[in-house]
């Protein structure tokens, strides 16, 4: 190598070479493992616990009967719902913090709770719920109920937690995308005829979309793994996806089946992960006409790779 | 490209040495002994009067399940173990699979102490060949009797009364919940008769589960305490644990006589184990009625199974005697049946 480089290639070089380090982590610790698991949903379950080597579809089989069926709908729908709450507190939260003068001390107050334990924070909202605790005996001492109400170990009780946990999630993402929007663009749009709520739902929105699928994302794949949540605030019926692939390694000895079962988490997931990574790439290469269009979805295609 | 090279070189001599340390676990040794026991199941005071009699020092790993601790001992990764505590079912999985080795009696003379009860019920093993009880207990129902103050069923029956619905939970486990239903029945909780399991399942979907709030082996004893849950299906050391002894007045703990599933946890020297002579002085300490009396002191348990260490105990006030679980039914390992009641517990957990 006595002549130099050319730069473009000596660059690409480094680049490779940077990136070994996350590609081995990456292989031993999440491909390795990944492959792992979709061997075992096709393999014969040992009766002890394991797996033989033998190849069976006799895990998916199983995955096909109505009580799995009614979990996998209940799954859906209270994630669904979750996300869906998560996102709408989200916008208006990341947005008053856009605008706000406090932006780090906001930031900071969204980041504390993290700190804490996740188990010690569903046990705080335990001891608020319970039909003995602190909310319903405010409630009672206020004289609005007479006696305590069944506000936990119900769905209703596991949607509320899981917005809880998971709103961080939406929020920093919102929040970045809403920072970076220029907000003269809402003034202008007012200039030009429309109404308050119109210039949000019209100008902002549109601009702020890789924000929302982002939030989106990061909320539903967590949410649709939920396991402790649903087995420490749900009731008799709000088992979820996460909680039979653990009932199957850890009490029923069948490992093929919660293999299965974690192949339909990691395939949302990638649904998920791929529909956002379109949505990135379709605002990229959409219309390149002012300079401050471009300028922004320059930077949206920058927060697109990053993300990945 | 030669710096590639030489950095996926470190890096996988790096890896290598990793997983060599990580697997070289120091285990022979001539003072040392390594137990692979329950989760918060071996006093602290006797790990230190153990080492201070013999001068071997115990190193204990835990586990929360049955299931876990068969994984990781299938999977190897338990080799380096010297004495490992399964329940009664996965004692004779361990022993088919001949996992463990047979025992020394010469070196196990307080055996004489382990109640004829237990060694009875042990069917699984007889003669202690290849294992030595732990401790034999059962689960139950407990009941707060400031919220549940008027006349109940002491039977499984409880569950069907309406008084207390929405206020009761099962443990989540379906050997427990199912040999309950069975007994209830007057069935053995080790049938694999499908009319009977199905007429359990049944009497489990109908007329308990409505009442119940929810399947619970995790917090139970907790929201029990807070006066949240009124009747618990349940281990006594789990609720009584979490309870002032003030409180303990306000309890009424009891094994239904249709009987219920009990449970023996036994210690076993897996095949492979390094330090056998120190694991049989511990298991022979462990049966000494003055260091077992401590050991059931620790967790409030009765004496089901030393006879020897009631008098050396401080507490006098038992939640049961092994006079109560005449009636109760070992989890017997079930095989390949075990999925005539998996099917049933889909439907019961997931489906109505």
């Amino acid at each position: 190598m006595k002549k130099a480089m050319r730069p473009a290639k000596r660059e690409q070089l480094l680049g490779t070479l940077y990136s070994f380090p996350m590609g081995i982590w990456f292989t031993v610790f999440f491909t390795v493992p990944l492959a792992i698991i979709i061997l075992y949903s096709f393999m014969k379950r040992g009766l002890y616990g394991g797996v033989e080597k033998a190849f069976t579809l006799e895990a998916y089989r199983q995955m096909i009967n109505p009580s799995f069926a009614k979990v996998l709908v209940r799954t859906l729908w209270i994630s669904m719902l979750s996300t869906i709450l998560c996102v709408l507190i989200a916008i208006p939260v990341g947005y008053a913090m856009a605008k706000s003068r406090h932006q780090t001390l906001l930031l900071f107050l969204i980041i504390i709770p993290f700190w804490t334990n996740s188990l010690i924070r569903i046990y705080a909202w335990i001891s608020i719920l319970s039909t003995e605790g602190f909310l319903n005996s405010l409630l009672i001492r206020l004289g609005i109920v007479k006696e305590g109400l069944h506000l936990i170990y119900n769905n209703g009780s596991v949607i509320l937690v899981l917005v809880y946990m998971y709103l961080p999630f939406a929020i920093l993402p919102l929040f970045t995308t809403i920072d970076k929007f220029d907000f003269f663009l809402l003034d202008a749009a007012r200039d030009l005829g429309a109404t308050k709520l119109e210039s949000i739902v019209k100008v902002m929105f549109p601009n702020i979309k890789s924000g929302l699928s982002t939030a989106f994302i990061f909320t539903f794949i967590p949410i649709f793994g939920a396991y402790t949540v649903p087995l420490l605030v749900g009731g008799k019926d709000s088992t979820m996806i996460g909680n039979i692939i653990v009932d199957q390694v850890s009490k029923t000895r069948n490992w093929p089946l919660a293999s299965a079962f974690s192949m339909i988490l990691t395939l949302v997931s990638l649904i998920g992960v791929f529909w956002m990574l379109a949505s990135a790439q379709k605002e990229a290469t959409g219309k390149k006409q002012n300079t401050l269009q471009a300028y922004e979805q320059k930077v949206k295609a920058h927060h697109g790779r990053s993300r990945r | 490209m030669k710096h590639i090279r030489l950095f996926l070189i470190v890096l996988l001599v790096g890896l290598l040495c990793f997983t060599l340390i990580s697997c070289n676990r120091s285990s022979k040794s001539a003072d040392k002994l390594y137990l692979y026991n329950w989760t918060y199941y071996t006093p602290d005071e006797l790990v230190a009067k153990f080492k201070k009699e013999t001068g071997i020092e115990i190193i204990i790993d835990n586990f929360a399940s049955n299931e876990e601790m068969f994984a990781k001992v299938m999977a190897g990764g338990a080799e380096g173990y010297d004495i490992i505590f399964p329940s009664s079912d996965y004692t004779s999985i361990m022993i088919n699979h001949d996992l463990v080795q047979e025992l020394d009696h010469s070196l196990l003379p307080n055996l004489k102490y382990i109640s004829p009860t237990v060694v009875e019920k042990a069917d699984y093993d007889p003669g202690l060949k290849y294992h030595v009880p732990y401790f034999m207990g059962s689960s139950g129902i407990a009941v707060n009797t400031s919220r549940v103050p008027f006349e109940y069923e002491r039977t499984w029956a409880i569950f069907a009364d309406q008084r207390m619905a929405g206020r009761m939970t099962f443990l989540d486990d379906m050997r427990e919940v199912m040999g309950a239903a069975l007994k209830h029945l007057g069935y053995s909780g080790n049938t694999t008769d499908e009319r009977e399991l199905d007429e359990a399942t049944a009497l489990i979907i109908d007329e308990w589960k409505p009442n119940i709030v929810k399947f619970d082996s995790e917090s139970f004893g907790k929201a029990f305490s807070r006066g949240e849950f009124w009747v618990v299906h349940s281990y006594p050391e789990n609720v009584f644990a979490e309870l002032p002894e003030e409180m303990w007045e306000n309890v009424d703990f009891f094994i239904p006589p249709e009987g219920g599933m009990m449970y023996i946890d036994n210690m076993v020297i897996p095949k492979g184990a390094k330090n056998v002579e120190n694991a049989h002085k511990f298991m022979n300490f462990i049966h000494d009625p003055k260091n077992y009396a401590v050991f059931l002191d620790e967790f409030d348990f009765p004496p089901t199974t030393n006879t020897g260490a009631e008098k050396y105990m401080e507490n006098d006030a038992f939640f049961f005697t092994d006079k109560d679980l005449v009636n109760s039914d070992l989890n017997d390992d079930l095989g390949e049946h075990l999925d005539l009641y998996n099917a049933r517990w889909q439907k019961i957990r997931y489906e109505h």
